[in-house]
């Protein structure tokens, strides 16, 4: 009951304010309604920068499309080919959405293979060339060698811009003389917004999208396809800002390039920061505590310091201007909260625990229980279970040079089904490499890699683990401020259907999916021993924690083959025992293939059954665990002259 | 005017503009390779340098066309003056603004940098007003080929271009040996190229970041200073215009090389003068913008740099 009342109080304080607005005089709805267009922009900017972590610089391009889209169909005046074809309102509101959401992708489809500060000043070239566009777009002569292909087309209204754009029309509602309508009629659409956003983020796409914004290549090689994913992030924060867009058209009647300056990327930008980039209450926050700051708390200081400045007889103080301080403003703002508070006022502050579990020794952590036979997941029993005969991971002369160096030269590997192969080495041999190469990290110069007779070359990482071959990284890499369970429910992105339009209708299938989802999540960290800390960060784990939980992940993508880069590194031997048991339990069960680089000999020789040796990036040996042992290169090249002594030594006593 | 001359008037042109972009795109590219900092508010260095240079022009007295005794005492004081000013500008910048994120998220001290943007911006707006400033005729203008070479010709150059290049060229050799023969400049590079390498190797990498925007803000600010004398005009608005272009200049350049901020800096002189003359000085952003884009997007590296490798 308690819980319920605040929003309820303020939905109705939402309700009631305009009329309070006009008992008492005080006229601001129209003011307070472009705030909530400015406020609606931020939400949708929240998506792209929040979300998806991707720095947009050039979001106001997205809002001059969605106002212009509106202008041009629905003004009766322009010289433009649309000219006497005024449309309807409440058509061209979808279709600016629509047209801002394209547009969305056509900036977003470039800037998809660039870095994130890359990124960050493509789509500000964006938001510049944009409104140099509209402005040029008005008078359009194209001429040819005398001969005048276009003459004077004016396309958007130039510098003048659209004037007038017409208006909504109900029957019964007038939306000419009372701002009261469009209080609504931007509270709808913001709250339908709002709503649809809530949903967005506790998807499928919304946890693809923070995983992007977590590591990027961590989330390619868990099934997350960074390119769809960030141009979904784009598409939909671009259509947001298109009803914003249209709204803000058809709410002033007429709309000028000049609207849609960088400054207006930079004031939304601060919305989200300030507010707590992410958060949909720190946006709404930030947004409404700018367009205060800028609407009423500037020009009432100002009024302020100039009475003091009269008063006290100081002329500088009384005519100062603190309105023309606005953007100096709004620069200290970003420059305050980026160094005090980096994740904004209503933002998480990282890594705030009681007690850094990091900082635990790892002996002294509550001891993990021994992986049991029952607690495997029935789930992942009947996914992962395959039965066709033949290698389950055939690769054939892998050859990657580095510039001059050679990483890998003709390596083979073949991985039996259900059979547990180490890869052994010194440092430097190629190892990492080669899991790279076979998960499409990186491209290999030649050579074949076939999963269940199929070719994998050319393929994506993230095609690469739905077809089901998962891994770990040599240093762990987590979303690491994505909940224990989000990292696993991660994993089951590629498995999962849900698709835009089902992450907000949310119909009975895509209930039942993600139900089933957290099902299944919850079962397999309880069996890999992380059961109860679904909702700890990731960040927050200890160590040996976070390797298992990386393993669950992988586990997540129902993968036939597992990479597991150096599993053990950094564990205590207990730790490593239970890791272990674990391994071979899911070969013993599963009848998974496991593909296993470490360093620590004891565990790879009681649990390989075949185990190859690299050196340099070449094949120097492959055998059985005994044979490996007595290898003479191998010997030579890594384990040492010691190591046979020390193997007898050890067996000795026992 | 027949068409070559006005192609060799705009390539002139587009030289000297180039020769200023490519002082601010050094800037930029130091920083960037140094801390990975796309230091957004270095355009506005430059713009506030202008003002600074004039700043210290009005301090000595110096309101018209210097005489020959002038040039060579009071100009280079001027230059030193305002180059140690924006330097110390620089460095407060980065002391102030980025020193406290080194270790967060990269897009954090971007941020911070448009936030310092904005300031500096408004600072000069509401130091000079919004109206352009006239920036006094200091250099003696002379139309070179008509009063001293006596040929009459459509084409104008004046010792105000030579002034722009001999200006130039000096410091590009400057900054080439400090940074390829100094004790500072291996220490940049060093530490350029891995930071936690050049720590272990006792380099003191707190104070190689503050050479590097010193040496940034002091070459900013030559810019300025040049572009004041050559232009006569100053906007609080064109440190974000120039920062853009410079900084267009320093990726297809490839950021982080030296050599290629120059090479970059004049394609773009070349590229917007041409622009201006043949298609429209309104479209020239937006043509000078696609470029930018297209080379981030097909050439990361740009023309000289080298390829990036990924530190996975």
């Amino acid at each position: 009951m308690k819980r319920a009342l605040g929003p309820a109080l303020l939905v109705v304080a939402l309700l009631l304010y305009p009329f309070l607005d006009r008992a008492l005089g005080f006229q601001t709805v129209h003011a307070v309604s472009d705030g909530m267009i400015y406020v609606l922009l931020a939400l949708g900017l929240n998506i792209v920068v929040g979300y998806a972590g991707l720095l947009d610089l050039g979001y106001a391009a997205f809002f001059a499309i969605g106002a212009y889209a509106m202008a041009l169909l629905n003004s009766p005046v322009l010289g433009s080919p649309l000219y006497g074809h005024a449309w309807s309102f409440w058509l061209c509101i979808w279709i600016a959405a629509a047209v801002s959401a394209l547009l969305g992708v056509a900036i977003g489809a470039p800037t998809l293979r660039v870095r994130g500060d890359y990124l960050a000043i493509i789509t500000l070239g964006f938001g510049e060339i944009i409104p140099v566009a509209i402005r040029n777009l008005g008078d359009i002569t194209i001429d040819i060698g005398g001969w005048r292909l276009v003459e004077r087309l004016n396309l958007t209204g130039g510098e003048n811009g659209v004037n007038p754009v017409g208006r909504p029309y109900l029957p019964g509602v007038p939306f000419e003389t009372d701002p009261t309508p469009w209080y609504f009629l931007i509270l709808i659409i913001g709250a339908a917004s709002l709503w649809a956003m809530n949903r967005l983020r506790d998807s499928r796409l919304g946890r693809a999208w923070m995983a992007i914004r977590e590591d990027e290549t961590a989330a390619d090689c868990t099934g997350v396809n960074p390119i769809s994913t960030k141009l979904l992030a784009f598409a939909l924060g671009a259509s947001f800002s298109g009803f914003a867009g249209s709204v803000y058209a058809a709410k002033l009647t007429a709309i000028t390039p000049g609207a849609f300056e960088f400054q207006v990327s930079i004031m939304l930008l601060c919305m989200v920061v300030l507010g707590g980039a992410g958060s949909l209450r720190g946006v709404i926050l930030g947004g409404m505590l700018i367009t205060i700051f800028d609407r009423v708390v500037l020009s009432q200081s100002t009024s302020l310091v100039r009475w003091l400045g009269r008063t006290t007889g100081v002329p500088l103080l009384a005519s100062l201007d603190l309105t023309l301080w606005r953007w100096f403003f709004f620069g200290l703002g970003l420059v305050l909260v980026m160094l005090l508070r980096p994740q904004g006022l209503a933002g998480r502050r990282r890594g705030a625990t009681t007690l850094a579990p990091a900082e635990v020794e790892p002996v002294a952590a509550e001891p993990s229980a021994p992986p049991r036979v029952e607690a495997i997941p029935e789930w992942l029993r009947e996914r992962v279970a395959s039965t066709s005969a033949g290698p389950i991971l055939e690769v054939r002369g892998l050859t990657k040079r580095f510039g001059g160096v050679v990483a890998l030269n003709e390596v083979d590997l073949v991985v039996p089904r259900g059979a547990i192969i180490g890869l052994i080495g010194p440092n430097g041999a190629g190892k990492t490499t080669f899991f790279n190469a076979v998960t499409g990290l990186v491209r290999a110069d030649s050579g074949r890699v076939a999963f269940e007779g199929a070719s994998l070359v050319g393929l994506r990482p993230n095609a690469i683990v739905a077809r089901g071959i998962a891994r770990t990284f040599q240093s762990i890499r987590l979303f690491p401020e994505m909940t224990v369970l989000e990292n696993v429910l991660v994993g089951e992105h590629c498995r999962l259907r849900a698709t835009v339009y089902g992450a907000v209708r949310r119909p009975p299938s895509v209930r039942a999916e993600e139900h089933r989802a957290r099902e299944r999540g919850r079962a397999l960290l309880a069996f890999v021993g992380l059961g109860g800390k679904e909702d700890d960060r990731a960040r927050n784990l200890p160590y040996g924690d976070q390797r298992r939980l990386e393993i669950a992940r992988a586990l997540a993508t129902e993968p036939k083959v597992l990479l597991l880069d150096e599993p053990t590194a950094g564990m205590n031997p207990r730790e490593t025992e239970t890791l272990t048991d674990l391994i071979g339990l899911l070969r013993r069960e599963l009848a998974l293939s496991v593909l296993l680089i470490e360093h620590d000999m004891e565990v790879v020789m009681r649990i390989s059954d075949r185990i190859t040796v690299l050196d340099y990036g070449t094949r120097i040996a492959e055998g059985t665990p005994a044979e490996i042992q007595r290898h003479p290169r191998v010997i030579e090249a890594y384990l040492g002259t010691g190591y046979e002594q020390e193997l007898a030594g050890r067996d000795a006593p026992r | 005017m027949n068409w070559w001359e006005v192609l060799v008037q705009q390539t002139i042109n587009g030289l000297t503009r180039g020769a200023v972009f490519a002082l601010i795109a050094m800037g930029y590219t130091m920083v960037y390779g140094i801390i990975e900092l796309i230091n957004f508010a270095h355009g506005d260095v430059f713009m506030l340098g202008l003002f600074i240079s004039l700043f210290w022009f009005t301090l000595l007295g110096v309101t018209k066309t210097l005489s020959l005794a002038g040039l060579v005492t009071l100009l280079p004081l001027v230059f030193v003056l305002t180059m140690l000013t924006t330097a110390a500008l620089n460095v407060a910048i980065d002391r102030v603004a980025y020193r406290p994120l080194r270790r967060s998220p990269r897009l954090a001290p971007l941020i911070t940098a448009i936030g310092v943007s904005f300031m500096l911006e408004n600072v000069a707006l509401l130091w000079k007003g919004p109206a352009p400033i006239a920036y006094p005729d200091v250099f003696p203008s002379v139309d070179i080929l008509r009063e001293w070479v006596g040929v009459d010709s459509a084409i104008f150059v004046t010792t105000k271009d030579v002034l722009v290049i001999a200006a130039t060229i000096p410091l590009m050799i400057a900054l080439h040996y400090f940074v390829t023969r100094t004790r500072w400049g291996k220490a940049m590079r060093a530490t350029a190229q891995d930071r936690e390498t050049a720590q272990a190797m006792g380099i003191d990498v707190e104070r190689t970041i503050l050479v590097t925007f010193f040496v940034g803000g002091a070459l900013a600010g030559a810019a300025g200073l040049i572009q004041g004398m050559y232009y006569n005009i100053g906007m609080w608005w064109m440190g974000y215009q120039a920062g853009l272009r410079a900084f267009t200049a320093a990726v297809l350049g490839g950021i982080g090389s030296m050599g290629g901020a120059a090479l970059g800096g004049l394609v773009i002189g070349f590229l917007s003068a041409w622009s201006d003359q043949y298609i429209s000085a309104r479209w020239t952003n937006a043509i000078v913008f696609s470029i930018l884009i297209l080379v981030l997007v097909f050439r990361p590296h740009g023309l000289l740099g080298e390829r990036a490798v990924d530190k996975a």
